[in-house]
């Protein structure tokens, strides 16, 4: 395998790997933290660069919408977008699952309105949650890179043929430039068979999509899109087998950091993950019990792995960077519920932070382990505590 | 009515003929009576001429909170005489029940259509909406073939809800509902005898995993199948005397069934012509004459 590690922000890293997957549309609404992608790959199809279509639109709703027609006829699409635009985009998006249209989206990941703050944090993520899509986190340039070839191959299966979400922290991710190994073209051909959906818009071969469906219908149509989306995890395993073998890094629906021997685990997703390393590696070396599950695969909601990766531990700490208004934080809350028929469950804490752009350093999750394991002690741990507000 | 029981009614009309007013004149009547009373259409987008359902359900003295689709009815009502032969209208009728009907065939002729242990109400509503009414919507004269053949509300406590609903026009639709309960003809539908019956098949829809990726349609062209012409109750007619071979009715038609025949002289195809009118309507030397009838 040919490869070059260069030095590239994560944003523009992604741009590469739509760009090594000759994708050929491209539609988008540019909107912060996301706008460096789409700028990137705007910049390349104007240069000849990349052999696209790119349709600039005058909304994120007109962008899925773009998506949607041009993943009908079977082009290979690709766009991007953050917080308001996500929700924005949120009546199109439903209909491309159920569609079944394999359209892959890189989401730079922000708090949503209101107050107005652009910066990052998971909510946006969590409200498309139950949308059909499959969603998939990362932590830094270099997952971003490799998750958006693995999502094309993962969404344009014929085993899937589900539209796949990249979730990428914004700004702790999307705007850094850190060192990422790219892959060349003919690696990415190689590993990346081309688009061809069974059912597409022809003229000369006419199928009617996104038809109606009255209450005689409907229940069976979600149930064929809810088995879909639940049996796309043996592909997505594969496709993470497949691309191992090709790069020697290997993906996994949920992933441990120095966990086997740990009594307490926190587990959160997405970049604050690497700073939550640290914290692992200081604390172990002071010899405590700690260790870290980072969750990859978000929808389909990996619930093997995750029972086998918690149901040692005697403590669960969740971190969850987004809110539920009045209800529990929802990772932890699915969470709970994975755990719930285990026999032998640990305790669990949930707390949320990060919100907004909020930082979240190595030594506030070293505070952090400390609160949840105080929570559980004192049996307050049902109640979701919000890391670092002023009180 | 009986205390303690609930009356199921189901009102088998098309869009546009007011079955789901007939329904909740019924229920107002019944809660003026002191009964309790639920009034709903079959819910869903509703278009003019397709074979629509509007409910009932009346008790005495007991509050209903069921909401679900009457499938078991007591009584049956069908505002539309095309109906009767379309779809299973009897379909859950309870045995003891009551079917009435708006038809101008006679109650001899329609019972040998049916077999089961029910009352057979026939009326030509019709006749009677066009003479007082000035146009075919049978809702509120079959409201007067229902009283007499049920009971289930009195004539008299129609009267303010009549008024609320229709203002002016109120008078005539009290006049259109009396001559109806006078001139309902009942006898009893028996399982015996010369039976025309005819079987209606179930729709088979597919399982769950049986639908295409994204649920897809590939049959092209399916919707021609869907006989959309038995939607009307009535249909052109053109007088070539008349016809000027202009085609002015086939530019106008919504449905595009108005086509040009070899002697130049235009037809409608009565599978999908919805009886509209609007080409009578459009034709500019009147050859286009609206008939009774699908």
């Amino acid at each position: 395998m040919a490869s070059k590690r260069i030095g590239i922000e994560a944003s523009l890293a992604i741009a590469e790997a739509v760009k090594l997957a000759n994708t050929d549309v491209i539609a988008a609404y540019p909107i912060t933290p996301q706008t460096h992608i789409v700028e990137g790959l705007a910049e390349m199809v104007a240069n000849g660069d990349l052999d696209a279509e790119y349709i600039p639109v005058e909304s994120e709703h007109s962008a899925m919408s773009a998506c949607l027609g041009s993943s009908a006829v079977g082009a290979r699409t690709f766009t991007a977008t953050a917080g308001q635009g996500l929700i924005l985009m949120h009546e199109v998006l439903l209909v491309a699952a159920s569609m079944r249209l394999p359209i892959v989206m890189a989401v730079a990941n922000r708090a949503l309105s209101g107050p107005l703050n652009v910066w990052g944090d998971q909510s946006d993520a969590m409200v498309t949650r139950d949308g059909g899509w499959i969603q998939i986190f990362v932590e830094n340039g270099q997952q971003a890179f490799d998750q958006v070839i693995c999502g094309f191959y993962i969404a344009e299966h014929p085993d899937v043929l589900l539209p796949t979400m990249i979730n990428v922290d914004g700004f702790h991710v999307s705007h850094v430039i850190e060192s990422v190994e790219m892959l060349d073209r003919k690696t990415v051909d190689e590993f990346l068979p081309p688009y061809k959906h069974k059912y597409v818009l022809d003229p000369d071969n006419p199928v009617t999509l996104g038809c109606f469906a009255a209450p005689n219908m409907y229940t069976e149509t979600r149930k064929a899109l809810d088995t879909a989306v639940r049996e796309s995890k043996k592909v997505i395993l594969e496709a993470w087998k497949k691309y191992g073998d090709l790069t020697g890094r290997y993906y996994k629906p949920i992933e441990q950091y120095k966990a086997d021997k740990a009594d307490t685990l926190l587990v959160l997703a997405g970049g604050y993950s690497e700073n939550a390393m640290d914290t692992i590696d200081k604390m172990q070396s002071e010899g405590k019990k700690v260790g870290l599950v980072r969750v990859r695969l978000w929808r389909p909601f990996p619930h093997d792995e995750m029972v086998e990766a918690l149901s040692g531990a005697s403590n669960v700490i969740v971190f969850d960077r987004a809110i539920s208004l009045g209800g529990p934080a929802p990772i932890c809350s699915e969470i709970r519920d994975t755990l719930y028929s285990v026999e032998k469950r640990p305790r669990i804490a949930s707390i949320v932070g990060g919100l907004g752009g909020r930082d979240v350093s190595p030594a506030d999750f070293e505070k952090i382990f400390e609160i949840g394991l105080e929570r559980i002690k004192s049996r307050r741990a049902d109640e979701t505590y919000m890391y670092g507000v002023r009180e | 009515m009986e205390k303690g029981t609930t009356i199921e009614i189901r009102w088998h009309g098309r869009g546009g003929q007011g079955a789901v007013t007939s329904a909740e004149l019924t229920a107002l009547a019944a809660m003026r009576e002191g009964k309790y009373a639920q009034a709903f259409p079959s819910f869903g987008p509703e278009r003019r001429g397709a074979p629509v359902l509007a409910f009932n359900r009346i008790s005495q003295d007991t509050p209903i909170r069921i909401r679900s689709g009457v499938v078991k009815p007591d009584i049956v009502i069908v505002l539309d005489p095309g109906l009767v032969t379309l779809i299973n209208v009897v379909d859950g009728l309870k045995p003891g029940g009551a079917l009435i009907v708006n038809s101008t065939r006679s109650v001899d002729d329609l019972k040998q259509e049916f077999s089961g242990d029910w009352k057979l109400a026939v009326v030509n509503a019709s006749a009677i909406a066009r003479e007082l009414l000035g146009v075919n919507i049978v809702n509120t004269t079959m409201l007067g073939a229902l009283i007499r053949a049920t009971g289930i509300i009195n004539m008299e406590s129609l009267t303010e809800p009549l008024a609320e609903k229709f203002g002016a026009r109120s008078k005539s639709n009290f006049e259109a509902c009396n001559r109806a309960f006078k001139e309902t003809a009942q006898d009893k539908i028996t399982t015996t005898g010369p039976k025309k019956q005819k079987s209606f098949q179930a729709e088979k829809l597919p399982r769950w995993n049986e639908l295409l990726v994204g649920c897809a349609v590939t049959d092209v062209g399916n919707t021609k199948r869907f006989c959309t012409g038995d939607w009307k109750s009535e249909h052109p007619e053109w007088n070539d005397a008349v016809c000027i071979q202009c085609g002015i009715c086939s530019i106008y038609c919504p449905e595009a069934c108005i086509s040009e025949q070899s002697d130049g002289y235009f037809r409608s195809n009565p599978f999908f012509c919805k009886g509209c009118g609007i080409c009578a309507q459009e034709c500019w030397t009147k050859a286009i004459k609206m008939v009774e009838g699908s």
